[in-house]
């Protein structure tokens, strides 16, 4: 790694030695009036950014004074589009935890703080390499060149512009940033094309020019945010950085003293699990929409219980009442050695509150939504969720596609099919019920006969549709009734062979 | 049950208040009479007060104590086959639930509901939830027992046959619970089932004029005491 800081060789940097001024700095945060005074006191001569009303902005830059800040540049990721640069980022953030606890996101590069983590790792070199054989892993499982470019400086923003030139530089002090810095191009920092241009008619090909520009000349030409991408490079101005969260993750088991055979016994046990999932949620404002109990036996695969929660939840009255549904019909290969609560999809809660007045009369009020849903969660967890339907009508020609039933969990897929759904039904007659196979009708004496003998109402409405795919159908419908009184939806085929069929009944 | 007299002689029935005042009051007492629905009276079967749903047929409502649907309990319809008109009949109470913004729960039908039928009906599909065939019975009671004591279900229906009367009995207090109307449908009829009401729709008569009335026959019904029979015309539109 080319080092341009001169005065740190070290390879562990210790505390430098103006610490004692910046501790005295730090300590009295309640007093402005103090603070401000000290902060004058320990800033380094050549700064003029001490006035009161930047104090806060002082108190940041000395608190990450002391930072190291590691930049990975990630080329190799221009070529994706954004949405897959951001999965591709996170995941790679994921991986860059195992340093630092601060990751932050910047354009195809993640910049995180490893001062802190330097003298656990025993140097900048073991992360460097502990990093390269994780990510480059991880990047050739992705198809995609297995490098990247890093630098370390103080500041975020130095770090960024160093690993972006390529140069793997490593910058310890912050006085040395500014020699440090100068080498680099300027293609390095954030421009548009006008910028760029201008850049270059006026000569600079490097930062070290621009250095040399007076500083509110700088900023009525190019504008305040390119003279503060120099001040954040510089440690100057403070440096927001939107930080990696890991995604929420809850996991729990518990381990029975002996073996349980009796289902209900469990449920105080799981009932505690609940409690500890739902403080989890509550303290970090989510609600969960899928759980996933295991109870788990000895020599036998363990029992796995999925509850799908129609609109997320963090009510423990509700999972437990879910989980008691579900345990009421649930036969267990074996005894129960172990059960294990986890938490798979997690959404943001959205509460219910009930208004202060009552709203409208009883009669038009819409019924509340969650004791519907939770009712009908329950039922799900009951009979499963295949066996709780929904149905839709479809602007279809075809009688037996013009019915559609579909899960209540695949709301999404019905909206998606919204274009297509029509709240306009056929103007003729439909039946309540339709059969799922047309029953062929047998004539008697010239008449129709199915239970009894059948004479024709009114038709015959003709359809005719699907013959572009093979499946030609041609019939003409009838509405008929049966001597018992029935009535029935019975169809001709206009093809060769002209059967009757009956396909509904209007109940 | 209370059984009161007819308002012929107020005075008999209310001694305690002063005369004339009784006297004077007679429609008022008539109306109080009217408006509760468990004052069960001997006199006047049919006529007595308006508290049901109305069925949207005249002739039905005649006999129909409350003149009506019942708001809440458990319903038993009999029909030799399926598909006798018998979800002709509750068109308007299916309508009204909807409106109301409840929803009906499709316990187990025995053929696919269509949903162009229910839009025609003016039955919003979005306010309908079905529990497929191919669940098991106790499974469909259990789910059944549930959507009573629920109060978002506005009506339930459900197709099974052959029920013991301590089941009906337990899907009745349900009802009562949850506030809401069961509908059952089944093809036989049991003798001192605990329901609410036991409608029966019978083979239309074959006469050719007669043609397009079936029969419904009220075999018991709370605040009833004896069969009923009224024609009605299921496919008025048509």
């Amino acid at each position: 790694m080319e080092d341009p800081d001169s005065t740190a060789q070290l390879p562990l940097p210790s505390l430098p030695d103006n610490s004692t001024a910046r501790v005295i700095r730090l300590h009295p945060r309640g007093g402005a009036k103090s603070l401000g005074n000290a902060a004058t006191t320990a800033k380094d001569a050549g700064s003029d950014h001490c006035r009161s009303d930047q104090q806060t902005t002082n108190r940041q830059t000395a608190s990450k004074r002391n930072c190291l800040w590691y930049a990975l540049y990630f080329p190799q990721l221009g070529e994706l589009n954004k949405p897959q640069q951001e999965k591709y980022l996170h995941e790679l953030a994921g991986l860059v935890q195992s340093v630092s606890s601060t990751v932050s996101f910047h354009p195809l590069t993640l910049i995180c703080e490893i001062r802190s983590s330097l003298k656990y790792f025993a140097g900048i070199d073991v992360i460097h390499n502990k990093l390269k054989q994780q990510l480059g892993a991880q990047l050739s499982a992705w198809d995609l060149a297995n490098d990247f470019l890093y630098a370390a400086s103080p500041t975020v923003t130095a770090s960024l512009l160093l690993a972006r030139s390529g140069r793997n530089t490593l910058v310890y002090q912050k006085e040395n940033l500014r020699s440090a810095l100068g080498k680099l191009p300027t293609e390095v920092l954030d421009l548009d094309k006008e910028q760029r241009r201008r850049l270059y008619n006026m000569g600079v090909r490097h930062l070290s020019d621009i250095w040399r520009l007076p500083g509110d000349g700088l900023r009525k030409r190019f504008g305040s945010n390119f003279v503060n991408q120099l001040n954040k490079a510089l440690g100057k101005v403070p440096e927001p950085t939107r930080n990696y969260l890991p995604p929420p993750a809850f996991a729990t088991s518990c381990e029975l003293p002996y073996e349980l055979e009796n289902l209900d016994r469990l449920l105080p046990l799981a009932d505690e699990m609940l409690a500890q999932l739902c403080d989890f949620l509550r303290r970090r404002d989510l609600a969960t929409s899928h759980l996933l109990f295991s109870l788990s036996h000895e020599r036998r695969s363990s029992t796995k219980i999925e509850l799908g929660l129609r609109q997320a939840s963090r009510s423990q009255e509700h999972l437990m009442l879910l989980l008691e549904t579900r345990f009421s019909n649930l036969t267990i290969p074996a005894p129960v050695s172990t059960i294990k609560v986890e938490a798979k999809n997690f959404d943001a809660f959205s509460g219910h509150s009930d208004s202060l007045l009552i709203t409208g009369k009883p009669a038009t009020r819409r019924y509340n939504d969650s004791k519907l849903s939770q009712f009908i969660e329950q039922l799900q967890s009951r009979l499963g969720e295949h066996h709780v339907k929904r149905v839709n009508n479809l602007a279809e020609h075809c009688p037996e596609y013009a019915s559609q039933q579909f899960n209540l969990n695949s709301l999404n897929d019905a909206e998606k099919n919204k274009p297509v759904t029509t709240e306009q039904a056929a103007s003729n007659p439909r039946p309540f019920w339709l059969l799922q196979d047309p029953v062929q009708l047998t004539l008697r004496k010239g008449k129709l006969y199915h239970r009894k003998t059948i004479s024709l109402v009114s038709g015959p409405e003709r359809i005719e549709t699907y013959w572009w795919s093979g499946s030609n159908i041609r019939r003409d419908y009838y509405v008929a009734r049966e001597a018992n009184g029935s009535r029935l939806w019975i169809y001709r085929e206009k093809g060769v062979e002209k059967n009757w069929y009956l396909h509904g009944f209007f109940a | 049950m209370t059984t009161i007299r007819n308002h012929d002689q107020p005075q008999a029935g209310y001694k305690n208040l002063p005369a004339d005042k009784a006297c004077g009051h007679t429609t008022h007492i008539d109306t109080l009479l009217h408006s509760n629905p468990n004052l069960w009276r001997g006199v006047d079967m049919a006529g007595q007060g308006c508290h049901g749903h109305s069925t949207g047929f005249p002739q039905l409502d005649n006999i129909l104590p409350g003149r009506g649907w019942p708001h809440k309990g458990l319903m038993e319809i009999i029909t030799p086959h399926w598909g006798m008109g018998e979800l002709q009949l509750l068109i308007p109470l299916m309508r009204s639930i909807v409106e109301q913004g409840q929803w009906i729960l499709w316990i187990s039908p025995p053929y696919l509901l269509y949903a162009p039928a229910l839009i025609q009906a003016g039955i919003n599909t979005d306010q309908v939830l079905l529990v497929k065939l191919d669940t098991s019975c106790k499974d469909a009671l259990w789910s059944m027992e549930k959507a009573l004591q629920t109060e978002n279900c506005g009506l339930v229906l459900a197709w099974q046959n052959w029920l013991p009367n301590k089941v009906l009995r337990r899907l009745q207090l349900a009802a009562d619970v949850g506030n809401t109307l069961g509908v059952l449908f089944k093809h036989h009829d049991s003798e001192h089932s605990p329901s609410l009401m036991r409608l029966k729709i019978g083979d239309s008569l074959p006469s050719e004029g007669q043609f397009n009335e079936s029969e419904v026959t009220l075999i018991k019904a709370r605040g009833n005491f004896r069969p009923l029979t009224a024609r009605v015309n299921f496919y008025q539109q048509t």
